[in-house]
């Protein structure tokens, strides 16, 4: 109980920090306004030159498309830059400052990182939701970002563990920007960030929705908008899976990098 | 004359200190080259199932994105500090520039090299030269035009970095216009209707680094030329004046609370 | 009873070499060249429960690493060490809560939010129940006259507010042994002095351990009961602070003023004379060679004196000349020496 509520309070502090420069926040939030603008011209275009004005391209409506985009832009645009600061703080030492503190070091890091993700995404869903609703109006299924909920919360964790592990690369490479860069694009091109993977041919469909960029964006994104609880119960599984997965490897990551620090310094 | 040996001077030290990070250095070249690949080939799915967007293909996607990846990574090379002209005004970080005997604005701009840009840079070619337009007076033209783009580019940045003489700092604005800048250049032109053209010619000239020098490296006219220089002069032009207005009103750091 | 033990502490890095100029850039980006650096060198001390110890070198002599090594952050190359009965590196979870930490440039308070959410935080942190943490923070915050900077943004304070409320936050669990790293630096003469107190008030009144490092002697003098002076990661001295000035503060500086005008030549046996003024002198001897009595004997004898004051030198020229001393023994020994310089 102790425990739990020590990394609470990690949780609630970076939550109350993230709000020292309210303006600040608005403006990073800003961003997603040309995003989900341009998006919808792309889409408005691409859908009337299909033929699907009005109609559906594999399942989706425009307005579909744009909600969807829309809260995958969301939980891309609030996730902090963790790989960044992690790799900072293993280059320039400050890792060690945290080290000497009765606190799991990635619990920790997990803490501050939702601490500063929330109100962040909040503001993104805002004005992102805003911006589409004035475009294509208002959410087939509203009830579906409820049910999106924890799907969105697992894609934070995903996104957690693998950025952590490129922050944890640190250790071994000089600069991991390269890193997280390509990850970024995977997150992409797998995730379906500009394209719902469903216009995606088959097979390529097939193998982006099985690897764990789809668990971080594409699952609770689809989810939003097609709220059914069959297709629940499978993005969970998937997500789960994967969550199991990288939270191990992560934690192997860290335990190696751990060695590495105290042999040879920050 | 003198200003280009000191810039010369500048960027070979700037190269140097790139170089100290060697690991860093490599990575970042090659893992910028492997980004855009990655990130390109969402185009090619796009374009795989939905052909063509007005009359914009996957051949125009490339020379558009290839001079434009060319024009951002020239820039990142030789003026990296543009990135961040903002701050370097508003923490009164341009104390340092302004007490040495060379044009402010040069120095300034140019003191800072970003590695990945040459990973930009390089990549900028092999798109072009994927494109299926290519030529070798077409390629020619593709590094005319990416000079052109890479000069409006870094004028834009400028332009809107030194609005911190009047505002303080403004980071999030900086990012917030330089992504459109960005993300309006790379998407088809052929999207935007006649309003949201004006704006990407004037406000945000993401047309002058994406699509209008693309025109001109596939076929010579004299109105993309001409858009070209002309856009070229005038907001180089306008950002130096901006710029030196500016000036006037610096404050140095004393005069602003910094935030560190 | 023992609070750190250290024998034989050892630590070695590894750094990357490169040649000057843009060529010696390129060959190192494809072969880069390694050199091993010894931060530490066979350290050993140790420090008794409750005792104020400083911790004194010059920049790089490998004062961090050893506290890095001491809080379990870093593993020796070798040697053993304990401190509160645990091996650091092994159990530095557990000695974690038994320690308080301040690196003085680096900070633990968030920046942006009042000191008073750092330390409900540290609290939790720490697992102490609220009450408890409650109560602390209030014998704290009067310990260390913090009571009224609580409620303002820490980026608000001065850095000698600050770094009391840092080392307020690092007392908040009572621990038995405080790390300093550098709690003075950069704060000016009435902000140590604050520091300092309330410091020594706290090891008076909890018996709490003090390890000290600082480059500012006057730490040392106002704080420490002893002294370990660190040089390229080696004890070069080691004593109570009353001994080493007893030993080395052997020279004492007089400026005298007398009522009517001093003559240019005037001389005194055995005495350096620094400056000679139309109505004042000013000269150093050392009271091991010159007797005190008779330097005031002859100083009076010239005229009528109006003012005198006698000074020791500052601790920092004392220490300034060990250093010296020990670098000029220890290059005749080892001419390698000179290269173990440290990362700190």
């Amino acid at each position: 109980m102790k425990t739990f509520s020590k990394y609470w309070s990690i949780f609630q502090i970076t939550l109350i920090n993230s709000l020292a420069y309210p303006g600040e926040l608005v403006g990073r939030s800003l961003m997603i306004i040309p995003f989900m603008w341009i998006f919808y011209q792309l889409w408005k275009v691409t859908f009337s030159a299909a033929g699907a004005d009005g109609g559906m391209i594999s399942g989706l409506t425009l307005r579909d498309t744009l909600w969807y985009l829309m809260l995958a832009e969301t939980i891309e645009l609030g996730r902090p830059p963790i790989a960044r600061t992690m790799s900072e703080s293993v280059k320039d030492g400050s890792i060690a400052y945290i080290l000497n503190k009765p606190y799991d070091f990635l619990l920790y890091q997990f803490s501050t990182a939702m601490g500063e993700t929330i109100f962040r995404a909040m503001l993104n869903a805002v004005f992102g939701g805003l911006t589409v609703w004035w475009l294509v109006g208002a959410p087939n299924h509203p009830e579906g970002f409820l049910i999106a909920l924890p799907a969105i919360l697992g894609a934070w964790v995903l996104h957690f563990c693998i950025n952590a592990m490129i922050g944890l690369s640190a250790f071994v490479v000089e600069d991991v920007s390269a890193f997280t860069w390509i990850y970024q694009k995977f997150s992409f091109i797998f995730g379906g960030m500009l394209i719902p993977l469903d216009f995606y041919p088959q097979w390529l469909q097939t193998i982006a929705k099985f690897l764990p960029f789809s668990s971080a964006i594409y699952g609770p994104s689809r989810l939003f908008v097609t709220p059914t609880a069959e297709f629940f119960i499978s993005v969970m599984t998937l997500q789960l899976a994967w969550i199991f997965v990288l939270v191990f490897l992560l934690i192997v990551a860290y335990r190696r990098g751990l060695t590495q620090l105290t042999v040879n310094g920050g | 004359m003198k200003e280009l040996k000191f810039l010369i001077a500048i960027w070979k030290t700037n190269l140097q200190s790139a170089m100290e990070y060697r690991g860093a250095f490599l990575t970042q070249v090659i893992g910028m080259i492997a980004n855009n690949f990655i990130y390109f080939a969402i185009w090619i799915i796009f374009f795989n199932r939905f052909k063509d967007v007005r009359g914009w293909g996957i051949n125009d996607m490339y020379v558009t994105f290839g001079v434009l990846a060319s024009a951002f990574g020239l820039v990142s090379l030789l003026f990296g500090n543009a990135f961040t002209l903002s701050d370097i005004i508003a923490k009164g970080r341009l104390d340092y520039y302004l007490s040495l005997p060379r044009p402010v604005l040069l120095h300034t701009v140019a003191s800072r090299t970003i590695a990945s840009g040459m990973g930009d840079f390089i990549y900028g070619f092999i798109s072009y030269g994927m494109s299926g337009y290519f030529t070798w007076d077409g390629l020619a033209r593709f590094v005319l035009a990416m000079l052109l783009a890479a000069t409006v580019f870094a004028a834009f940045l400028i332009l809107t970095q030194s609005l911190a003489f009047w505002f303080g700092m403004m980071t999030n604005f900086s990012n917030l216009v330089l992504n459109a800048m960005l993300t309006f250049g790379i998407y088809p032109i052929t999207l935007f209707d006649s309003y949201a053209k004006l704006i990407l010619f004037t406000i945000i000239p993401a047309a002058l680094m994406g699509a209008i020098p693309a025109e001109f490296i596939r076929a010579f006219t004299w109105t993309t030329l001409g858009q070209l220089l002309l856009g070229a002069i005038g907001f180089l032009s306008l950002a130096i004046f901006i710029f030196n207005t500016g000036l006037r009103r610096y404050e140095s750091g004393s005069a602003i609370q910094i935030e560190v | 009873m023992t609070s750190i033990e250290v024998s034989n502490l050892q630590k070695t890095f590894q750094t990357k070499r490169k040649a000057a100029g843009l060529s010696g850039s390129i060959r190192s980006l494809f072969k880069p060249e390694y050199s091993s650096v010894e931060a530490v060198r066979s350290l050993s001390f140790q420090m008794e429960a409750g005792e104020l110890l400083g911790f004194i070198g010059p920049n790089g002599a490998g004062k961090s690493t050893t506290i890095k090594m001491l809080t379990g952050i870093l593993h020796p190359t070798s040697g053993e060490a304990k401190v509160l009965g645990f091996t650091p590196w092994i159990d530095r979870q557990k000695l974690a809560y038994q320690i308080g930490t301040v690196f003085g440039q680096r900070p633990q308070l968030w920046y942006h939010l009042p000191a008073m959410d750092t330390f409900i935080l540290f609290g939790k942190i720490y697992e102490l129940d609220d009450r408890e943490t409650k109560k602390r923070i209030d014998y704290l915050t009067e310990a260390f006259e913090i009571k009224d900077l609580l409620d303002v943004p820490v980026r608000k304070l001065s850095l000698g507010q600050r770094m009391r409320c840092e080392v307020a936050t690092s007392l908040l669990h009572r621990p038995k042994l405080l790390l300093l790293d550098e709690p003075s630096i950069g704060l000016d003469v009435v902000a140590k002095q604050h520091i300092r107190d309330a410091i020594k008030r706290m090891n008076q009144e909890e018996g709490v351990g003090v390890l000290l490092t600082s480059h500012d002697a006057g730490d040392l003098e106002a704080l420490c009961k002893r002294v370990i002076i660190v040089n390229h990661g080696q004890i070069v001295y080691e004593d109570r602070v009353s001994n080493l000035k007893r030993k080395f503060l052997t020279t004492k500086m007089v400026e005298v003023r007398y009522a009517e005008e001093v003559s240019k030549d005037y001389a005194i046996n055995g005495v350096e004379i620094l400056k000679v003024g139309n109505y004042g002198v000013k000269l150093k001897f050392d009271t091991t060679k010159t007797p005190v009595d008779f330097v005031m004997f002859n100083l009076s004898s010239v005229g009528d004196i109006v003012d005198i004051t006698i000074s020791d030198p500052p601790l920092e020229e004392v220490i300034a000349k060990i250093y010296k001393e020990v670098e000029n023994s220890s290059l005749m020994d080892n001419p390698r020496s000179r290269k173990s310089i440290g990362t700190m």
